[in-house]
């Protein structure tokens, strides 16, 4: 049993995720924005557009490892944005509706291109090739205490694409357990042993950072 | 994948620990090196706290991650106000669409 279906929901409104609002404190100016470019003042839609461009291409570059793809999205995102404005009623963030808007149109491009995000057998029957070796030896003293911010981004960047999604969207955006699954149409157990792997594929590349990079790690796209 | 309420926590195997550490992580406030049921265990068992504290470290750092770092060329925005402009073309051309079966007054 594979989990294929990705769902493109509608960001909603109405559920809010408090530990995404607290990250998405509201920005000054950005109510009247809101409210001028739901009227279609293209100047508003400027503003909202510069407020949050560098975010949203921040979390599509993360997820799809390549700059210009990522770009395509955050070109697609913000349209989204601005032709669905209108059903934006203010009960969450606007922060936290453009991130799950983002990141569902994120997942549906990563599933068009036949990645399989999540995969429900290898928890049951993990595949020797691809689970992170189960190391408790060796102790390396490397990540005692700090890691680089700089040297983990790019440890990230060479995740495969199912790790990478889980650990971007759980350790870096702070979606809940719950809110994963439902967006990769599996189990909050899977979510969590995705998340589990995936950290431990970073600890090993942070302690061995000569391992050659990961073809996806942000490149320019060869299209 | 949940906790099972049954783990004797002060005899527990590394092969246990391993087996349930993705719900430790995922329960609480995610700090496993803190979890009083396991102070013992992890004094007795150094590799397995190191792994601990290392995960630990892992995810603290990807939150500092969530500030973003860079910024899409203006392409991006060209593109945006063209597709834009184009969609607004296309509405008032709907606005001024006279059905050709209309009746006329």
């Amino acid at each position: 049993m594979s989990c294929q279906g990705l769902m493109m929901t509608q960001a909603s409104p109405g559920r809010v995720n408090p530990g995404l609002y607290k990250r998405n404190p509201p920005i000054a100016g950005e109510a009247e924005a809101i409210q001028a470019a739901q009227k279609g003042d293209p100047e508003a839609f400027a503003i909202l557009y510069n407020l949050h461009k560098r975010r949203v291409y921040t979390l599509c570059l993360r997820m799809l490892g390549n700059v210009s793809e990522a770009e395509d999205m955050t070109q697609n995102a913000f349209l989204h944005l601005f032709r669905k404005l209108g059903s934006f009623r203010g009960e969450s963030a606007f922060s936290t509706w453009l991130h799950r808007l983002t990141v569902n149109l994120v997942l549906m491009q990563l599933r068009k291109k036949g990645l399989s995000l999540v995969s429900l057998e290898e928890t049951v029957n993990p595949s020797d090739d691809d689970a992170p070796r189960r190391d408790f030896g060796s102790r390396d003293p490397v990540l005692a205490g700090s890691v680089d911010r700089v040297a983990l981004e790019r440890a990230v960047a060479a995740l495969p694409p199912g790790y990478r999604t889980v650990f971007v969207l759980h350790d870096v955006e702070g979606f809940e357990h719950n809110e994963i699954a439902t967006m990769l149409d599996c189990s909050t157990g899977n979510s969590k042993s995705q998340l589990h792997k995936a950290r431990l594929r970073l600890r090993e590349l942070l302690r061995n950072p000569s391992q050659p990079p990961q073809p996806s790690a942000y490149t320019e796209s060869a299209k | 994948m949940t906790l099972p309420g049954n783990i004797d926590f002060d005899n527990l195997k590394p092969e246990e620990f391993e087996h349930i550490l993705p719900d430790l992580f995922a329960s609480g406030n995610g700090k496993v090196s803190q979890d009083p049921r396991l102070k013992k265990f992890l004094a007795a068992n150094p590799d397995c706290a190191a792994l601990v504290t290392d995960l630990e470290t892992i995810a603290e750092t990807a939150r500092s991650l969530f500030e973003p770092v860079a910024e899409p060329s203006d392409r991006v925005w060209q593109n945006i106000q063209a597709q834009l402009q184009e969609d607004s073309a296309l509405a008032s051309i709907d606005d001024d669409y006279i059905d050709p079966d209309a009746p006329v007054d």
